[in-house]
């Protein structure tokens, strides 16, 4: 019984709407490393944070050394054992790295003041303990991004953890820096007899790190595995589900000419960093073109690159003939773009006003709803707004109700209703259904189809694989800002696909890429 | 799910409980330093409405209040706070002062149009000063435009002290009086009424107009409300920020004219006591609702005003005043987080109710 490191009975998390983790029983012993896989949203995170202690589950148990967490605190965790590292750190930047290290346990010097000293030589025996050097007096704000994680490391262990969780810990690492980190936790593992979880989503490092690896799908454990009695291809189909839940979709016609081409595009992510890597693609009208990635992969970044959302850095972008390149968001609509944002709070209306005024926008210069060219008029905008209500079938209390007081589902149905009113030949579109049930998904997907009929080019990107599959003619997969393959969507399956999302495999492109 | 006439509603709700909690507040104050709170604000009353040069005092105050708070609101409109009309009053009354010192002896149909051209000039520039450093460098808004008005009010003292000193030895600082044939007319005789406030009815009528009927207003809204959503749409951001801020700091700068060649006569620092930042207060309480703000500069003039009144004839101190409005926005800022609070808490139940429901089904069935 002594080596349970952590127990999980039942548990269960629900968020007002969502169900984040659904009876989830699992158990994960002491000294191992445990990967816990699964698509975004899919519950990892937060079964992790029920174990730091920031969520209290809303049914079922913990046991942390099998001992029962009646009070769930971070506080109560860290005592326990338990140490996290986020996947964005909690550093204080101009703080010194022993600094940080000590914070909020700092050793006393005549029970007031902190004893740097005394800091130091802990800190340094840590480090050596460990194997983790930094040094000790560098300000955390100058430290690269794998150093710095290495900080939150050494506070967890500071901290007394024997239970160490790392929230993608990869996610902003090198190549290098992910060797290195993989080292270290090896290292902990053997000569500590530490615990580690490891939250990811790329297999390769499932597959070279852990032991046992758990997938998680919408809220559900689906299995867990020893590592080395499974393969990629099994975790990819475990992670993205097998089942299909839509009739097929008609399609009609044959692509045209090219709408969207990009040509050797370099795009930067938020933090200066290189998301979309020389990638080049074109999207030809009757067609839709479905990227599948997973989150963080560059395609957002392409997405807004190419609606004019965020600058270029290299390259080009060419919408009907037009070039694009550098343009903003109102030059690019005006060549005949619409757009679906991937998130629809921040980018794709405006919670605060009506569903009516997020319905107009876009079109409130037009003629027909200003008298003289400048004042609104009321009643041909309300009859306006109210036909779009109706006809994308927008439930909520009217158009005069504000936006952000709706439902998810509805709230994309008014983006949605706004941009497809537009009547544009090009449509980028991010996201069509996330949070959105199915019966709303449904009716999205045929108006894309629809609109894919009538001769618009279409491209999509979206982080459920069946949503892709299904409304796609062609499929890329990209990896971190590269192309990694190009299928055909009724010769693919999901599997393959996966498989290609989830790591490097331009050698076996040929294979399966079409011309 | 909440619709607009809800929210109005709701809105009223707490404005006229805020209210009432003030005076409540207001009156414990006052019985604890030894008042009659009744017979104060008896004495409040009679000081706002006992004559007409009173209901003329508190006219031109509303005034005051109405332009300061709407230029307020039409900055807050596309998502800026501009802390400094009070420096852009400022700057706006000691230019449009001095146009009519230099021009003295000319017509009064070219001295008054440049005055006022003066003051917009004046005040619109010193706004864009911040709104630029907004929009080209991200440097917020609220520092800058507080930070502006102290020099703009160290500016104008040493111009009122030094180069452009009145030559009255009486006077410590101030400009020249202005010739009696610029001044605005008065309306009620022994009051500070002047037909300025003609002017500035029409100014309040076009911004509001401006704002709540017009495409151009739609789109400013859009821009305060999510300015990535704005610029998504296509719409020059930037470019609506800057206009706004100028257009803000010109009706500020307006107000400074107005308070000159109404009331004044010459600029003096006292030209204005924080005017703009109790207009500021006004928008805050209306929520930057234009037709709101200009209601409620009404109701705060006839408050100051009476207080006023109230502290010749009853011995109350005035500062009451100060008490009872900033009570009312204490409340109306609370009243937000209580009820986002009652709500969350209310939410978090039911998920576990219905949590605990799902499981003692799902017992039954095993």
């Amino acid at each position: 019984m002594q080596n349970r490191a952590v127990t999980f009975e039942h548990v269960s998390m629900e968020f007002p709407g969502v169900l984040a983790n659904d009876d989830i029983s699992l158990e994960i012993k002491k000294g191992e490393v445990f990967a816990l896989v699964g698509e975004n949203g899919a519950g990892k995170s937060t079964l992790m944070n029920i174990l730091y202690g920031i969520h209290t589950p809303t049914a079922g148990r913990v046991l942390i050394k099998d001992r029962q967490v009646t009070h769930f605190h971070p506080k109560n965790a860290i005592a326990q054992g338990v140490g996290m590292v986020h996947q964005h750190f909690m550093l204080v930047p101009s703080f010194t790295v022993v600094q940080n290290i000590v914070l909020s346990r700092e050793p006393r010097k005549l029970g007031v003041f902190c004893d740097e000293k005394k800091a130091l030589d802990t800190v340094e025996r840590l480090m050596e303990d460990y194997g983790l050097a930094v040094d000790p007096t560098a300000v955390v704000e100058q430290l690269s991004v794998g150093l710095q994680q290495r900080v939150e490391i050494l506070k967890t262990l500071y901290r007394g953890a024997d239970i160490l969780i790392l929230d993608e810990p990869t996610a902003v690492l090198t190549p290098q820096e992910t060797d290195e980190l993989f080292a270290v936790i090896r290292r902990i593992v053997r000569e500590k007899n530490m615990t580690v979880i490891l939250i990811t989503h790329k297999l390769y490092e499932v597959m070279a790190i852990s032991d046992r690896v758990g997938v998680m799908r919408r809220g559900k454990l689906i299995g867990v595995k020893n590592t080395c009695e499974v393969d990629e291809k099994q975790l990819a189909s475990m992670m993205v589900g097998r089942q299909l839940l839509f009739d097929q979709l008609e399609k009609s016609g044959t692509p045209g000419e090219a709408r969207i081409e990009v040509k050797d595009l370099v795009v930067q992510d938020n933090r200066g960093l290189r998301a979309v890597d020389h990638l080049s693609v074109t999207v030809r009208s009757g067609e839709v073109l479905g990227i599948a990635a997973i989150e963080g992969n560059g395609q957002n970044e392409l997405l807004e690159a190419i609606t004019g959302m965020r600058p270029v850095q290299s390259g080009s972008v060419s919408v009907c003939g037009q070039d694009a390149t550098g343009k903003t968001p109102g030059q690019i609509r005006a060549m005949g773009l619409a757009h679906i944002p991937e998130d629809r709070l921040a980018t794709g209306l405006s919670g605060e006003a009506t569903a009516a005024d997020n319905l107009l926008a876009g079109k409130h210069r037009q003629r027909r709803f200003n008298r003289f060219g400048f004042q609104q008029r009321p009643a041909a905008i309300a009859q306006y707004a109210q036909q779009l209500y109706d006809r994308f079938d927008i439930r909520g209390a009217g158009i005069d109700a504000k936006a952000g007081s709706m439902s998810g589902g509805n709230m994309q149905k008014v983006v949605v209703a706004r941009e497809f009113s537009f009547d544009t030949p090009v449509l980028v579109i991010a996201q069509p259904t996330r949070g959105v049930d199915v019966g709303a998904s449904v009716f999205i997907h045929e108006r894309i189809m629809e609109k894919r009929n009538q001769g618009c080019a279409v491209l999509l990107s979206s982080a459920d694989l069946d949503e892709v599959c299904r409304l796609s003619d062609r499929i890329i997969t990209m990896y971190e800002g590269k192309i990694t393959g190009e299928f055909s969507a009724d010769a693919v399956t999901k599997e393959e696909l996966g498989y290609y999302m989830t790591g490097c495999r331009t050698g076996k492109e040929a294979v399966h890429a079409k011309p | 799910m909440q619709s607009r006439k809800q929210e109005r509603l709701g809105y009223l709700l707490s404005l006229i409980l805020s209210v009432i909690l003030a005076f409540a507040i207001g009156a414990v104050i006052l019985a604890v330093s030894g008042h009659n709170p009744a017979q104060a604000y008896l004495a409040m009353l009679s000081g706002a409405f006992s004559s007409l040069r009173h209901v003329g005092d508190f006219l031109e105050y509303a005034m005051v209040l109405c332009v300061c708070g709407l230029a307020c609101v039409l900055a807050a409109r596309v998502g800026i706070f501009n802390v400094g009309g009070e420096g852009q009053l400022l700057l706006g009354a000691i230019a449009a002062c001095q146009v009519g010192v230099w021009l003295d002896g000319q017509s009064a149909w070219l001295v008054l149009p440049l005055a006022v051209l003066a003051a917009v000039t004046v005040g619109g520039l010193y706004a864009l000063i911040p709104g630029v450093l907004k929009v080209k460098l991200k440097v917020d808004e609220v520092i800058t435009t507080i930070m502006l008005n102290t020099i703009a009010a160290y500016l104008c003292q040493f111009l009122a002290k030094g180069p452009w000193k009145n030559a009255n030895k009486n006077i410590v600082a101030g400009t020249e009086q202005l010739n009696a044939r610029y001044w605005f007319g008065g309306l009620v005789s022994g009051s500070n009424l002047t037909t300025a406030i003609l002017a500035a009815a029409a100014i309040a009528f076009l911004v509001w107009y401006v704002m709540q009927k017009t495409s151009k207003g739609f789109e400013m809204r859009l821009t305060g409300q999510n300015p990535r959503f704005a610029r998504f749409l296509g719409l020059k951001t930037d470019r609506m920020v800057l206009l706004c801020m100028v257009l803000s700091g010109a009706m500020s700068g307006l107000v400074g004219m107005f308070r000159v060649y109404g009331a004044e006569h010459l600029f003096k620092s006292s030209i204005s006591n924080d005017y703009y930042f109790e207009g500021l207060m006004v928008a805050m309480i209306a929520r930057y609702d234009p037709l709101t703000t200009i209601l409620l500069s009404v109701f705060f003039a006839i408050l100051k005003i009476g207080a006023q009144g109230m502290e010749l004839s009853a011995g109350v101190p005035n500062q009451i005043y100060l008490i009872i409005q900033t009570v009312i926005i204490f409340f109306m800022a609370a009243e937000r987080g209580i009820f986002a609070a009652i709500r969350e808490r209310a939410a978090r139940k039911k998920a576990q109710w219905a949590a605990q429901a799902r499981q003692e089904g799902g017992a039954a069935h095993v």
